[in-house]
Protein backbone atom coordinates (compact mmCIF):
# COMPACT_ATOMS: atom_id res chain seq x y z
CA UNK A 1 0.00 0.00 0.00
CA UNK A 2 1.25 3.24 -0.63
CA UNK A 3 2.86 5.20 1.78
CA UNK A 4 1.55 8.68 3.29
CA UNK A 5 3.23 11.41 2.10
CA UNK A 6 6.58 11.82 3.64
CA UNK A 7 6.96 15.56 4.44
CA UNK A 8 9.77 17.14 2.48
CA UNK A 9 12.45 19.25 5.14
CA UNK A 10 12.33 22.97 4.16
CA UNK A 11 15.88 23.24 6.32
CA UNK A 12 17.55 21.96 3.71
CA UNK A 13 20.64 24.68 3.17
CA UNK A 14 19.65 26.58 -0.41
CA UNK A 15 21.97 28.73 -1.94
CA UNK A 16 20.54 32.11 -2.23
CA UNK A 17 19.12 32.98 -5.48
CA UNK A 18 21.02 35.90 -5.50
CA UNK A 19 24.46 34.54 -5.22
CA UNK A 20 24.47 32.17 -7.99
CA UNK A 21 26.81 31.75 -10.13
CA UNK A 22 25.89 32.46 -13.65
CA UNK A 23 26.31 28.87 -14.79
CA UNK A 24 23.68 28.70 -12.23
CA UNK A 25 20.99 29.53 -14.86
CA UNK A 26 22.39 26.74 -16.96
CA UNK A 27 21.76 24.00 -14.32
CA UNK A 28 18.23 25.49 -13.93
CA UNK A 29 17.40 24.55 -17.08
CA UNK A 30 18.36 21.00 -16.41
CA UNK A 31 14.68 18.85 -16.02
CA UNK A 32 14.16 18.24 -12.78
CA UNK A 33 13.82 14.72 -11.30
CA UNK A 34 11.01 13.81 -9.95
CA UNK A 35 9.43 10.95 -8.19
CA UNK A 36 6.40 9.14 -9.13
CA UNK A 37 3.67 8.33 -6.58
CA UNK A 38 0.38 6.69 -7.53
CA UNK A 39 -2.39 7.28 -5.52
CA UNK A 40 -4.58 4.30 -4.81
CA UNK A 41 -7.53 4.37 -6.61
CA UNK A 42 -10.21 5.82 -5.28
CA UNK A 43 -11.94 3.68 -2.80
CA UNK A 44 -15.61 1.94 -3.95
CA UNK A 45 -18.11 0.83 -1.24
CA UNK A 46 -17.82 -2.59 -0.22
CA UNK A 47 -20.57 -4.95 0.44
CA UNK A 48 -20.33 -8.38 2.14
CA UNK A 49 -20.18 -10.20 -1.12
CA UNK A 50 -18.09 -7.50 -2.99
CA UNK A 51 -14.27 -9.19 -4.25
CA UNK A 52 -11.69 -6.82 -5.38
CA UNK A 53 -9.28 -8.66 -7.19
CA UNK A 54 -5.49 -7.56 -7.13
CA UNK A 55 -2.26 -9.61 -8.29
CA UNK A 56 -0.37 -9.39 -5.07
CA UNK A 57 -2.84 -11.97 -3.09
CA UNK A 58 -1.69 -15.49 -4.40
CA UNK A 59 -4.58 -16.27 -7.03
CA UNK A 60 -5.97 -19.70 -5.48
CA UNK A 61 -6.48 -17.52 -2.58
CA UNK A 62 -8.59 -15.47 -3.96
CA UNK A 63 -10.35 -17.94 -5.90
CA UNK A 64 -10.73 -20.04 -2.59
CA UNK A 65 -12.05 -16.64 -0.95
CA UNK A 66 -15.05 -16.24 -3.85
CA UNK A 67 -15.85 -19.79 -3.49
CA UNK A 68 -16.33 -19.94 0.06
CA UNK A 69 -18.47 -16.56 -0.79
CA UNK A 70 -20.48 -18.27 -2.65
CA UNK A 71 -21.21 -21.87 -0.72
CA UNK A 72 -19.81 -21.68 3.31
CA UNK A 73 -21.90 -20.99 5.71
CA UNK A 74 -22.38 -17.32 4.40
CA UNK A 75 -24.16 -18.72 0.74
CA UNK A 76 -24.53 -15.57 -1.18
CA UNK A 77 -26.65 -16.12 -4.03
CA UNK A 78 -24.15 -13.52 -5.86
CA UNK A 79 -20.91 -12.39 -5.69
CA UNK A 80 -19.44 -9.08 -7.56
CA UNK A 81 -15.98 -9.56 -8.65
CA UNK A 82 -14.05 -6.30 -9.68
CA UNK A 83 -10.76 -5.54 -11.73
CA UNK A 84 -8.63 -2.54 -12.57
CA UNK A 85 -6.41 -2.78 -14.68
CA UNK A 86 -3.77 -5.78 -15.08
CA UNK A 87 -6.28 -7.55 -12.31
CA UNK A 88 -8.65 -7.68 -15.37
CA UNK A 89 -7.42 -11.00 -16.32
CA UNK A 90 -7.14 -12.68 -13.02
CA UNK A 91 -10.90 -11.63 -12.34
CA UNK A 92 -11.89 -12.87 -15.57
CA UNK A 93 -10.35 -16.41 -14.92
CA UNK A 94 -11.85 -16.37 -11.28
CA UNK A 95 -15.24 -15.97 -12.59
CA UNK A 96 -14.93 -18.65 -15.15
CA UNK A 97 -12.98 -20.82 -12.95
CA UNK A 98 -16.10 -20.57 -10.60
CA UNK A 99 -18.22 -21.27 -13.18
CA UNK A 100 -16.75 -24.58 -14.59
CA UNK A 101 -16.46 -25.45 -11.06
CA UNK A 102 -20.15 -25.36 -10.54
CA UNK A 103 -21.20 -27.20 -13.51
CA UNK A 104 -23.09 -24.76 -14.90
CA UNK A 105 -24.97 -23.77 -12.30
CA UNK A 106 -23.70 -20.31 -12.49
CA UNK A 107 -23.85 -17.72 -14.51
CA UNK A 108 -21.77 -14.51 -15.32
CA UNK A 109 -22.62 -10.86 -16.10
CA UNK A 110 -19.80 -8.57 -17.01
CA UNK A 111 -19.40 -4.48 -16.92
CA UNK A 112 -16.43 -2.46 -17.95
CA UNK A 113 -15.90 0.96 -16.47
CA UNK A 114 -13.13 3.50 -16.78
CA UNK A 115 -11.40 4.22 -13.55
CA UNK A 116 -9.48 8.00 -13.43
CA UNK A 117 -6.05 7.50 -11.47
CA UNK A 118 -4.33 10.24 -10.33
CA UNK A 119 -0.48 10.33 -10.24
CA UNK A 120 1.87 12.50 -8.32
CA UNK A 121 4.77 13.69 -9.36
CA UNK A 122 7.21 15.41 -6.66
CA UNK A 123 10.69 17.08 -7.12
CA UNK A 124 13.16 14.62 -6.05
CA UNK A 125 15.00 17.96 -4.89
CA UNK A 126 13.03 20.47 -2.72
CA UNK A 127 15.17 23.07 -3.49
CA UNK A 128 14.90 23.22 -7.39
CA UNK A 129 12.41 25.33 -8.68
CA UNK A 130 10.33 22.15 -9.78
CA UNK A 131 6.53 22.70 -9.29
CA UNK A 132 4.68 19.12 -7.92
CA UNK A 133 2.30 17.57 -10.64
CA UNK A 134 -0.27 15.54 -10.33
CA UNK A 135 -1.42 13.77 -13.87
CA UNK A 136 -5.01 11.90 -14.65
CA UNK A 137 -5.04 9.34 -16.57
CA UNK A 138 -7.89 6.35 -17.12
CA UNK A 139 -7.44 3.04 -16.46
CA UNK A 140 -9.57 -0.03 -17.45
CA UNK A 141 -11.87 -1.84 -14.76
CA UNK A 142 -14.12 -4.91 -14.88
CA UNK A 143 -16.86 -5.58 -12.37
CA UNK A 144 -18.74 -9.45 -12.74
CA UNK A 145 -21.52 -10.34 -11.09
CA UNK A 146 -21.61 -14.43 -10.60
CA UNK A 147 -24.92 -15.75 -9.11
CA UNK A 148 -27.22 -18.58 -9.52
CA UNK A 149 -30.14 -17.48 -11.57
CA UNK A 150 -33.28 -17.33 -9.87
CA UNK A 151 -35.21 -21.23 -10.34
CA UNK A 152 -38.41 -19.55 -11.19
CA UNK B 1 -0.84 -21.89 -16.14
CA UNK B 2 1.31 -25.08 -16.61
CA UNK B 3 0.48 -24.96 -20.39
CA UNK B 4 1.61 -22.05 -21.52
CA UNK B 5 5.16 -21.80 -19.09
CA UNK B 6 5.30 -24.79 -21.29
CA UNK B 7 5.25 -23.25 -24.18
CA UNK B 8 7.21 -20.83 -23.53
CA UNK B 9 9.84 -22.87 -22.62
CA UNK B 10 9.73 -24.58 -26.01
CA UNK B 11 10.33 -21.57 -28.25
CA UNK B 12 13.31 -20.09 -25.65
CA UNK B 13 15.05 -23.32 -26.24
CA UNK B 14 17.37 -24.12 -29.23
CA UNK B 15 16.64 -24.06 -32.71
CA UNK B 16 16.14 -27.43 -33.28
CA UNK B 17 13.07 -27.34 -30.75
CA UNK B 18 9.61 -27.91 -31.62
CA UNK B 19 8.43 -24.88 -33.67
CA UNK B 20 5.07 -23.02 -33.58
CA UNK B 21 3.57 -23.42 -36.84
CA UNK B 22 0.29 -21.98 -36.83
CA UNK B 23 -2.42 -21.24 -33.67
CA UNK B 24 -6.01 -21.15 -34.71
CA UNK B 25 -8.62 -19.55 -32.52
CA UNK B 26 -11.48 -21.90 -32.69
CA UNK B 27 -14.57 -19.74 -34.31
CA UNK B 28 -16.59 -19.47 -31.51
CA UNK B 29 -20.28 -19.10 -32.33
CA UNK B 30 -21.63 -15.44 -32.04
CA UNK B 31 -21.52 -14.99 -28.42
CA UNK B 32 -24.21 -12.81 -28.34
CA UNK B 33 -27.72 -14.06 -29.01
CA UNK B 34 -30.16 -11.92 -31.17
CA UNK B 35 -27.47 -10.33 -33.04
CA UNK B 36 -25.96 -11.44 -36.52
CA UNK B 37 -24.45 -10.53 -39.46
CA UNK B 38 -23.70 -6.72 -40.21
CA UNK B 39 -21.73 -6.34 -37.21
CA UNK B 40 -17.95 -4.92 -38.12
CA UNK B 41 -16.05 -7.18 -35.90
CA UNK B 42 -12.73 -5.80 -34.02
CA UNK B 43 -10.63 -8.92 -33.50
CA UNK B 44 -7.86 -7.00 -30.62
CA UNK B 45 -4.70 -9.01 -30.98
CA UNK B 46 -1.57 -8.13 -27.99
CA UNK B 47 0.28 -6.34 -30.58
CA UNK B 48 -2.82 -4.31 -31.57
CA UNK B 49 -2.52 -0.42 -31.73
CA UNK B 50 -5.67 1.44 -30.29
CA UNK B 51 -5.13 4.17 -32.56
CA UNK B 52 -5.38 1.48 -35.42
CA UNK B 53 -8.47 -0.20 -33.87
CA UNK B 54 -10.18 2.93 -33.05
CA UNK B 55 -9.73 5.18 -35.97
CA UNK B 56 -10.83 2.55 -38.34
CA UNK B 57 -14.17 1.40 -36.03
CA UNK B 58 -15.00 5.24 -35.07
CA UNK B 59 -14.61 5.74 -39.12
CA UNK B 60 -16.74 2.79 -39.72
CA UNK B 61 -19.42 3.53 -37.28
CA UNK B 62 -19.87 7.58 -38.01
CA UNK B 63 -19.72 6.95 -41.96
CA UNK B 64 -16.64 9.38 -42.48
CA UNK B 65 -15.31 9.27 -46.04
CA UNK B 66 -18.04 8.01 -47.57
CA UNK B 67 -18.01 4.57 -46.15
CA UNK B 68 -21.24 2.55 -45.36
CA UNK B 69 -22.15 3.47 -41.96
CA UNK B 70 -22.73 0.29 -39.36
CA UNK B 71 -24.68 0.49 -36.35
CA UNK B 72 -22.61 -1.69 -34.23
CA UNK B 73 -19.35 -2.81 -33.30
CA UNK B 74 -18.00 -6.01 -31.69
CA UNK B 75 -14.43 -6.12 -30.34
CA UNK B 76 -13.45 -9.49 -29.04
CA UNK B 77 -10.24 -10.21 -27.52
CA UNK B 78 -8.21 -12.83 -25.73
CA UNK B 79 -5.51 -13.75 -23.16
CA UNK B 80 -3.16 -10.69 -22.66
CA UNK B 81 -5.58 -8.72 -25.33
CA UNK B 82 -8.54 -8.97 -23.13
CA UNK B 83 -7.27 -5.27 -20.98
CA UNK B 84 -6.98 -3.51 -24.58
CA UNK B 85 -10.45 -4.87 -25.85
CA UNK B 86 -12.09 -3.05 -22.81
CA UNK B 87 -10.29 -0.05 -23.21
CA UNK B 88 -10.97 0.12 -27.21
CA UNK B 89 -14.70 0.02 -26.11
CA UNK B 90 -14.70 2.40 -23.20
CA UNK B 91 -12.88 4.78 -25.38
CA UNK B 92 -15.26 4.43 -27.88
CA UNK B 93 -18.51 4.98 -25.48
CA UNK B 94 -17.01 7.94 -24.19
CA UNK B 95 -16.60 9.60 -27.76
CA UNK B 96 -19.66 8.17 -29.27
CA UNK B 97 -22.88 8.68 -26.72
CA UNK B 98 -25.12 6.37 -26.37
CA UNK B 99 -24.42 3.44 -27.01
CA UNK B 100 -25.70 0.17 -25.24
CA UNK B 101 -23.51 -2.72 -24.39
CA UNK B 102 -23.32 -6.56 -23.72
CA UNK B 103 -20.08 -8.01 -22.46
CA UNK B 104 -19.61 -11.71 -22.12
CA UNK B 105 -16.53 -13.31 -20.85
CA UNK B 106 -16.10 -17.48 -22.10
CA UNK B 107 -13.06 -19.35 -22.76
CA UNK B 108 -11.77 -20.09 -26.03
CA UNK B 109 -9.96 -22.56 -27.24
CA UNK B 110 -7.09 -22.34 -29.88
CA UNK B 111 -5.62 -25.18 -31.47
CA UNK B 112 -1.69 -24.78 -31.69
CA UNK B 113 0.08 -26.61 -34.21
CA UNK B 114 3.84 -27.39 -33.11
CA UNK B 115 6.77 -29.03 -35.35
CA UNK B 116 9.71 -30.77 -34.30
CA UNK B 117 12.25 -30.24 -36.51
CA UNK B 118 14.57 -33.05 -35.51
CA UNK B 119 14.88 -35.61 -38.23
CA UNK B 120 11.39 -36.59 -39.73
CA UNK B 121 9.06 -34.02 -39.07
CA UNK B 122 6.23 -34.86 -36.80
CA UNK B 123 3.50 -32.49 -35.95
CA UNK B 124 1.69 -32.03 -32.59
CA UNK B 125 -1.42 -30.24 -31.73
CA UNK B 126 -2.10 -28.48 -28.85
CA UNK B 127 -5.55 -27.40 -27.54
CA UNK B 128 -5.26 -24.55 -25.35
CA UNK B 129 -8.14 -22.66 -23.32
CA UNK B 130 -7.67 -18.81 -22.95
CA UNK B 131 -10.05 -16.41 -21.50
CA UNK B 132 -11.45 -14.31 -23.53
CA UNK B 133 -13.93 -11.08 -23.78
CA UNK B 134 -16.57 -10.44 -26.48
CA UNK B 135 -18.07 -6.73 -26.40
CA UNK B 136 -20.75 -5.82 -27.94
CA UNK B 137 -21.58 -1.92 -29.23
CA UNK B 138 -24.28 -0.72 -30.06
CA UNK B 139 -26.58 2.22 -31.39
CA UNK B 140 -29.74 0.35 -31.68
CA UNK B 141 -31.56 -0.87 -27.93
CA UNK B 142 -30.48 -4.15 -26.91
CA UNK B 143 -32.24 -6.48 -24.52
CA UNK B 144 -31.71 -5.05 -20.91
CA UNK B 145 -32.53 -8.51 -19.43
CA UNK B 146 -29.34 -9.88 -21.02
CA UNK B 147 -26.49 -10.59 -18.67
CA UNK B 148 -23.76 -8.07 -18.99
CA UNK B 149 -26.04 -5.30 -20.76
CA UNK B 150 -24.95 -2.26 -20.13
CA UNK B 151 -27.36 1.20 -20.74
CA UNK B 152 -25.60 4.02 -22.34
CA UNK B 153 -24.05 6.89 -20.09
CA UNK B 154 -26.40 9.02 -19.29
CA UNK B 155 -25.66 13.19 -20.75
CA UNK B 156 -26.04 14.30 -17.36
CA UNK B 157 -23.46 12.48 -15.76
CA UNK B 158 -21.15 13.25 -18.94
CA UNK B 159 -21.53 16.91 -18.47
CA UNK B 160 -21.06 16.98 -14.93
CA UNK B 161 -17.92 15.26 -15.02
CA UNK B 162 -16.75 17.59 -17.59
CA UNK B 163 -17.76 20.42 -15.76
CA UNK B 164 -15.92 19.07 -12.30
CA UNK B 165 -12.41 18.60 -14.25
CA UNK B 166 -12.70 20.59 -16.97
CA UNK B 167 -10.76 17.79 -18.70
CA UNK B 168 -10.70 18.03 -22.36
CA UNK B 169 -12.80 15.43 -24.26
CA UNK B 170 -9.49 13.98 -26.06
CA UNK B 171 -8.55 10.80 -24.50
CA UNK B 172 -5.22 10.65 -25.88
CA UNK B 173 -3.20 13.79 -24.59
CA UNK B 174 -2.70 13.52 -20.61
CA UNK B 175 -2.78 16.43 -19.34
CA UNK B 176 -0.79 18.33 -16.47
CA UNK B 177 -2.29 20.28 -13.49
CA UNK B 178 -0.96 21.78 -10.57
CA UNK B 179 -1.48 20.77 -7.00
CA UNK B 180 -4.24 22.01 -5.50
CA UNK B 181 -3.43 24.73 -2.71
CA UNK B 182 -3.94 22.62 0.20
CA UNK B 183 -1.26 19.99 -1.23
CA UNK B 184 1.06 22.68 -1.67
CA UNK B 185 1.88 23.34 1.61
CA UNK B 186 5.67 22.17 1.21
CA UNK B 187 6.64 24.03 -1.62
CA UNK B 188 4.76 27.26 -0.15
CA UNK B 189 7.26 26.84 2.34
CA UNK B 190 9.96 26.74 0.16
CA UNK B 191 9.09 29.91 -1.47
CA UNK B 192 9.25 31.38 1.93
CA UNK B 193 12.70 30.37 2.60
CA UNK B 194 13.78 31.61 -0.67
CA UNK B 195 11.97 35.25 0.09
CA UNK B 196 13.89 35.04 3.75
CA UNK B 197 17.10 34.72 1.96
CA UNK B 198 16.84 37.04 -0.81
CA UNK B 199 15.13 40.07 1.23
CA UNK B 200 17.58 41.37 3.10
Amino acid sequence: MAEPRSPVSATVPQTPMGLAPPEGAVVEMDPVEYTLRKRLPRKLPKRRNDVYVNMKTDFKAQLARCQKLLDGTAGHREICIHGLGLAINRAINIALQLQAASQGALQLAANTSTVELVDDLEPEDPDEAGEPLTRTRNNSAIHIKVFYPNPQ
Amino acid sequence: MAEINAVVNHSNASANGPRKVSSIEESSPFPVPGQGPGVLEMRVKEGSKIRNLLGFAMSRIQGEGGQSVVSQVLFTGSGRAITKTITCAEIMKRKVLGLHQVSKIQYRTVREVWESQEGCRTQTTINRTVPSISILLSKNPLDPQEPGYQPPDDLFSQTKEKDEDNTPLDLGKRHWSCYSPVVLSTSKRACLEEDKHTAP
